[in-house]
């Protein structure tokens, strides 16, 4: 009788096996029905919204229904249901515009699912609108909260319009430029900077100074060329760094107080891939962003110093470079981490994934970032006349790319304004024939936020 | 049944059974795709399932059992199986699927039959280890090693389903059989594990042979069913160590499986089904789309649009099932066929050998159940076994309804001694 006994429970185990088993799949289903359906072709897709309402996406939107290219400065952003892009905000939060819910089903008509996001539509227009023919992309948020206010990339299209014509887009147009690395040129000389600050201390780094010809023969036997060719003579690092002189930055670079693997645990804790060929990323609402990257050898090499310069293979996204204005204008030195989805509305209209402020770990000292925040607020003073009426803290950046062939332009900065706490990055591609300046890019964006 | 009280129960139980039909048939009738131009196929339906519960009411009365709960348990279901089988994509009787559920009540009998003298199949042990080598070779020479189907023109037959109730019957063991040992070296050894063991070993390489591998899972649970039956008895304690190394073995040798697998079952192993929506990962998407669609209580009988995917009344026939009666409705009907395994723990079988047996069975079911439902969703690799007597498959639902005649012999066994018949027949002469 013991051994039936004993049968019995076996079968006990394998039923009771069987209906844990049951219960996780139908947990499993229930909080995943709805990504099930948004890959289907049934799917009922409701609204993503900007900060005031205005709508960023309609899956049933057509040109006629709200005009030609009226969605054109979020395309590539935003995007859509359509499976092309696959790094945009739609693509990757399907599942929170679907009218479905598992007890409801779909709901076509009065489904209320949407996604609210902290985009300014109107702002974010001014500033596409602002790069003209020319190509680039923008990015602002607000550095107290991470509300991403502004994020808008050259060349874009209408997605209204669909991909009938895909063959003759222009490279770069189904995707966000803000996410991806591109060769920062100066504006990696704040890294460079706040590394130094950390290595060397306050006192010792302003007690430095090196001279500038224009060309710079380094300890490698490599020239670096500086953008002026006649020289800034004898700087210390403020000067420098509003000079942005290259020469300055390769002689600190390979300075003994400055050891190369101590400017490598800086650049790593900033978040850069050092020395690294595989691409990483990190999480923006589900929109992944490339990591920055770099590579550092030997602090007398020229690959080494260009790439501390900002040249060279070097690679850092503009929202990355915008995230590190948070630490400084902050003077926490933690990046206040962006966000683009403010809260979303499921299909009974029932709010929920509130957005909430979140910080890295301290990425660079506050002491670090105060001195930083401080230099480049007096840089900005240089920029009172082209981007009037803030007080801006800015560095600018001039990237050479295709082998020189081309020049980048890129700013980044952020405004010491109480009410508009305001960081942004602005890249501006091949700016010697374009018919716009970054400066007015940037002027645009502010004026459109802080209006 | 010849207490009044049995009687009472029998009846309601049929009244149940009945009721039941009758209202997922109105629910068809009213929620389904039942409009006037296919009411005829609707009354050809209804009548067929309710003209089947009443046969088989009446055919249950020629069978002198001490308990019925799994026979009203197998006609609910097996009605229950045909009025899906009949409604996926739209309503009319599956004639095919009625003859092999008939086929499968029939084969139930024949199980009952057969295996409610314990002391007589035991007696006829070696009868069994030759059928199942004799399906094995069947396996072997006749469905080829890409195949696991053997095509008789008008039909197909699975064998390696055949194999199923064969191996269970060759797994089940008696009190004296385990008392037999022998001494190998400084191990006692009972011959009759080792057998199993033999054919296990076996089944594997046949299984691997002819691609089979989804029915692996169901074989291997039977045999490790039919070992635990073993280790439990007489009074053995398992102690942590073994329990442990019992574990680690079987990890080991899964680990082993998945690094030898072949390349396309690896693909299966790890394939990201929403990357790949077109391809590996088609049925199962589509699947769990279906699901979702279905929501809680179903679009309605004949309304659904899985129909369309390959397999969907064999390997999807559980998301089929959702998305046109609703998940509620396929968990309840999964319950039901568990409460029907369960049954051994309220009517316990009487022997140790029908213990064994219905430890065999169960294991059987329930792993079969959770390669087919588990898999359509996701949540383990998709194997393409079937749901047991909900899935279409002939040669599935003859074994099934087989198991669960010999689940029933468990509960209404005879003790007959076949060695004192024929002392009796000869005293007589």
């Amino acid at each position: 009788m013991k051994s039936i006994k004993r049968s019995l429970r076996l079968v006990s185990i394998i039923v009771f096996a069987f209906i844990a088993g049951m219960i996780m799949l139908v947990l499993k289903i229930q909080k995943e029905a709805s990504f099930y359906i948004s890959h289907s072709n049934t799917a009922q897709l409701g609204f993503v919204y900007d900060r005031n309402g205005e709508i960023l996406f309609d899956s049933k939107a057509t040109p006629e229904t709200y005009g030609e290219n009226y969605f054109i400065d979020v395309g590539n952003l935003i995007g859509d249901a359509k499976g092309q892009m696959t790094n945009t905000l739609v693509a990757n939060n399907i599942e929170k515009l679907n009218n479905y819910s598992f007890s409801m089903g779909l709901v076509s008509k009065d489904g209320k699912s949407s996604i609210h996001t902290s985009l300014d539509h109107y702002a974010n227009r001014k500033v596409y609108d602002s790069f003209g023919t020319s190509k680039g992309c923008a990015v602002a948020y607000d550095y107290k909260t991470g509300e991403i206010l502004v994020c808008t990339s050259l060349p874009s299209f209408d997605v209204t319009k669909g991909y009938a014509d895909i063959e003759n887009f222009e490279t770069g147009t189904l995707i966000s430029k803000v996410m991806y690395g591109t060769v920062p040129g100066s504006t990696q000389k704040v890294s460079t900077l706040l590394s130094a600050f950390q290595i060397m201390g306050k006192d010792k780094l302003f007690s430095k100074s090196y001279t500038c010809n224009g060309i710079y023969m380094n300890k490698g036997g490599n020239e670096i060329v500086c953008h002026n060719s006649y020289g800034h003579g004898t700087q210390n690092i403020q000067q420098a760094f509003q000079n942005s002189c290259n020469p300055f930055f390769a002689q600190l670079v390979e300075d003994d107080d400055m050891p190369l693997e101590n400017i490598i645990k800086c650049y790593e804790k900033m978040g850069y891939a050092v020395n690294d060929d595989k691409e990483q990323y990190f999480d923006i609402n589900g929109i992944k962003c490339e990591r920055a990257s770099t590579t550092l050898k030997d602090s007398y090499e020229f690959n080494t110093q260009w790439g501390c310069i900002g040249q060279g293979e070097t690679l850092v996204s503009p929202m990355q470079l915008m995230m590190w204005q948070s630490g400084i204008a902050n003077q926490t030195g933690k990046m206040t981490m962006p966000y683009l989805i403010k809260y979303t509305t499921n299909v009974e209209n029932e709010i929920g994934d509130w957005a909430e402020t979140s910080y890295s770990e301290e990425v660079f000292t506050p002491e670090s970032s105060t001195e930083v925040r401080q230099i480049m607020l007096e840089n900005g003073k240089n920029y009172s006349e082209s981007i009037s009426g803030y007080n801006i803290g800015i560095k600018s950046g001039t990237a050479q790319i295709k082998d020189g062939e081309e020049e980048n332009s890129l700013l980044v900065g952020f405004i010491e304004d109480e009410r508009h706490p305001i960081a942004f990055c602005v890249l501006l591609e091949n700016k010697n024939n374009s018919d716009t300046r970054s400066e007015n890019i940037v002027k645009t964006m502010l004026d459109a936020l802080c209006q | 049944m010849e207490t009044t009280t049995g009687k009472v129960k029998y009846v309601f139980s049929a009244i149940f059974v009945l009721i039941s039909h009758l209202a997922m048939l109105t629910n068809m009738f009213y929620n389904g795709n039942c409009d006037p131009s296919n009411m005829n196929k609707f009354v050809i339906l209804a009548i067929t399932v309710i003209g089947l519960d009443i046969l088989y009411f009446i055919a249950m009365l020629f069978f002198k059992q001490s308990t019925y709960t799994i026979d009203f348990m197998l006609i609910f279901i097996l009605n229950i199986s045909l009025i899906f089988q009949s409604s996926f994509g739209g309503i009319s009787l599956s004639v095919k699927h009625l003859v092999t559920c008939i086929a499968s009540l029939i084969s139930c009998r024949l199980g009952f039959i057969l295996c409610r003298n314990h002391k007589w199949i035991q007696a006829k042990k070696k009868a069994f280890y030759i059928a199942t080598g004799i399906i094995m070779l069947c396996i072997l020479t006749l469905t080829g090693s890409r195949s696991m189907w053997i095509d008789l023109g008008f039909f197909t037959i699975q064998p390696s389903e055949f194999l199923k109730p064969a191996f269970i019957l060759v797994c089940t063991t008696y009190i004296l059989e385990q008392q037999n040992k022998i001494s190998v070296w400084k191990f006692n050894i009972v011959p009759e594990n080792l057998i199993c063991t033999g054919f296990i070993i076996l089944i594997c390489g046949l299984q691997w042979w002819c691609r089979d591998l989804g029915s692996l899972p169901t074989f291997v649970a039977i045999y490790l069913c039919g070992l635990c039956a073993r280790l439990c008895y007489p009074k053995a304690k398992l102690s942590k160590k073994m329990i442990i190394t019992g574990i680690a073995s079987l990890a080991v040798l899964a680990i082993t499986a998945i690094i030898l697998a072949p390349p396309y079952v690896k693909s299966r192993l790890f394939v990201d089904i929403w990357n790949d929506t077109s391809g590996d990962g088609y049925q199962q998407s589509q699947a769990l789309i279906a699901i979702a669609n279905g929501g809680w209580f179903g679009k309605g009988a004949g309304n659904g649009d899985l129909h369309n995917i390959f397999a969907y009344e064999t390997d999807l026939v559980f998301a089929s099932i959702c998305e046109e009666w609703g998940l509620f409705f396929a968990i309840m009907v999964v319950c039901a066929i568990l409460i029907m395994l369960a049954s051994p723990l309220v009517n316990p079988p009487r022997s140790y050998f029908h213990a064994t047996l219905a430890t065999g069975v169960c294991s059987a079911f329930v792993v079969q159940m959770a390669l087919n439902i588990f898999g359509s969703c996701n949540m383990i690799p998709f194997t393409g076994v079937t749901v047991p007597f909900i899935s279409q498959g002939g040669s599935s639902m003859v074994t099934c309804g087989f198991m669960m005649g010999m689940l029933i012999a468990g509960q209404s066994p005879v003790f007959k001694n076949p060695t004192n018949n024929k002392k009796k027949k000869v005293k007589s002469k």
